[in-house]
């Protein structure tokens, strides 16, 4: 019964937000996002049930499906550089599989796939989030800085050196706004896994530490990949001659 | 006798221009010959987007010609690696860029990266930059100020060849003056040999050296 109010009043939101949002344009794109969600997260439940019954094993294989989806998003949001995929891919599997694996080593969670499947999911679907923004910001810097990334080239410099300030600011730029979130953590907003442990009945100094935990591993996540995928990124930007590519101006 | 120090043999560049929000192919350089001797000024001129800038960016490998060859003492410079050939063959831009930190981070900045044996304080003495400025922010320079600390910083890696891409057109004409002067002094100091590229015919008069102008993708000698 409570999941059918849920889902009545997700319903009523995005036609209310859809309706309202057509004087804006964008009515179609809000009703097609949320039926999205919406479907999208049905299927995953029903997934995660299935789940429930199966060897670990296929646990793992779903969140490999998602860093896979996550890892093209990442690199179509790049502009789809040459060898991008692969390098998004394992960015962004790698960074969330660390951070995934203390969570079970330590205890904290048992190893199963109501516990699996949601925490590596929270992961992965972050680190894509910092990953795609701080690519996208990389290759703009990279573009608006080729003077200077020039003046390094002329004196010398490696490709890595001369892209090292440009890098620094892509991943900075894609961290703003998880630092702000971690300042801000407990007194503008309650975050979700804390929310849903509090509403299913959960300790508050429980759910607050597993909060934590979670909401730390998700910043050196998102950090991690953010740093591998920019790092295994710059030789796209410059030929095999240490030259910035043309379609770079 | 002289020595060739760097030769172009039938060098051909095409560049990719957008024309209408498409990108059009235009053929720059076209079958190009050239011979510099060691220790030689060359000045190059030629109308805008002539190619004297493409020219420049060939002969240190910060873009790739098409056909053709280009030899620095006699060797192919594709056979060199490009952070060595970039070295040897330094390069000063008509914009001058400083990097992040004081004028001596930039100062030093060959230096770290290659070693050499020129010290900070010759370096900016040569290039004309007072000692009190080596602590300030490279940022904050005016831009005369900035193209002499890009020029110390190209003579920090000790090349042997300096290209020169209109290095004065961005000062007035004091400014003008006054590096145009450097630089002709620490040619002859270090028997440099220099290709400077300038799209003011007074200026080609006053530098000296020989003068080429390149016309529909060749260099022709000039005469004024």
């Amino acid at each position: 019964m409570l999941e059918v109010l849920a889902l009545a009043l997700t319903v009523f939101l995005v036609i209310l937000s859809a309706a309202y949002a057509r004087r804006f344009g964008i009515g179609k794109e809000i009703l097609l996002a949320g039926t999205r969600a919406l479907v999208q997260i049905l299927i995953l439940a029903s997934i995660i049930l299935i789940l429930f019954d199966k060897p670990l094993f296929w646990s793992l294989l779903v969140l490999a499906v998602m860093a896979a989806i996550a890892g093209h998003t990442t690199y179509s949001r790049s502009g789809k550089l040459e060898r991008g995929l692969p390098v998004a891919i394992v960015s962004i599997a790698a960074a969330s599989l660390v951070l995934l694996i203390p969570f079970f080593l330590m205890g904290i969670f048992p190893l199963e796939a109501r516990y699996i499947v949601p925490t590596g999911s929270i992961l992965i679907g972050n680190a894509m989030n910092v990953s795609s923004l701080a690519i996208d910001r990389y290759k703009g810097e990279i573009k608006n800085r080729r003077s200077e990334v020039e003046a390094y080239l002329a004196l010398g410099a490696k490709p890595e050196l001369a892209a090292a300030v440009c890098l620094k600011q892509g991943i900075l730029s894609a961290l703003i706004p998880s630092i702000d979130n971690m300042k801000n953590l407990g007194i503008v907003w309650i975050p979700g896994v804390m929310t849903g442990m509090l509403l299913g009945g959960a300790d508050p100094m429980e759910a607050a530490s597993i909060q934590i935990a979670i909401f730390t591993s998700i910043f050196v996540a998102g950090m991690i990949a953010s740093s591998l995928m920019l790092h295994y990124s710059t030789d796209s930007f410059f030929t095999k001659a240490a030259q910035l590519r043309e379609e770079m101006d | 006798m002289n020595r060739v120090h760097l030769e172009l043999k039938n060098v051909s560049k095409a560049v990719f221009r957008k024309v209408n929000n498409t990108s059009v192919r235009t053929q720059i350089l076209g079958g190009l010959d050239l011979n510099v001797d060691k220790g030689e000024l060359v000045t190059i001129m030629g109308a805008s987007g002539s190619g004297k800038t493409t020219l420049l960016r060939l002969i240190n490998r910060l873009s790739e010609i098409d056909s053709g060859s280009i030899l620095l003492n006699g060797n192919d410079i594709r056979s060199h690696v490009p952070m060595e050939l970039r070295r040897k063959i330094g390069m000063v831009f008509q914009v001058p860029v400083t990097f992040k930190g004081s004028v001596k981070d930039n100062l030093a900045f060959g230096i770290n990266l290659w070693g050499g044996n020129t010290g900070i304080e010759t370096l900016s003495r040569d290039a004309g930059i007072p000692e009190d400025l080596l602590d300030a922010d490279a940022g904050q320079l005016s831009i005369g100020e900035k193209q002499r600390v890009c020029i110390a910083r190209a003579l920090a890696n000790q090349p042997e060849i300096l290209l020169l891409d209109e290095p004065t057109s961005s000062l007035d004409a004091q400014s003008a003056e006054t590096i145009e002067k450097l630089l002709l002094d620490l040619q002859k100091e270090r028997d440099l040999t220099i290709l400077w590229v300038t799209h003011e015919k007074d200026q080609a008069e006053r530098i000296g050296g020989r003068r080429l102008i390149l016309k529909d993708g060749r260099l022709e000698e000039y005469h004024a």
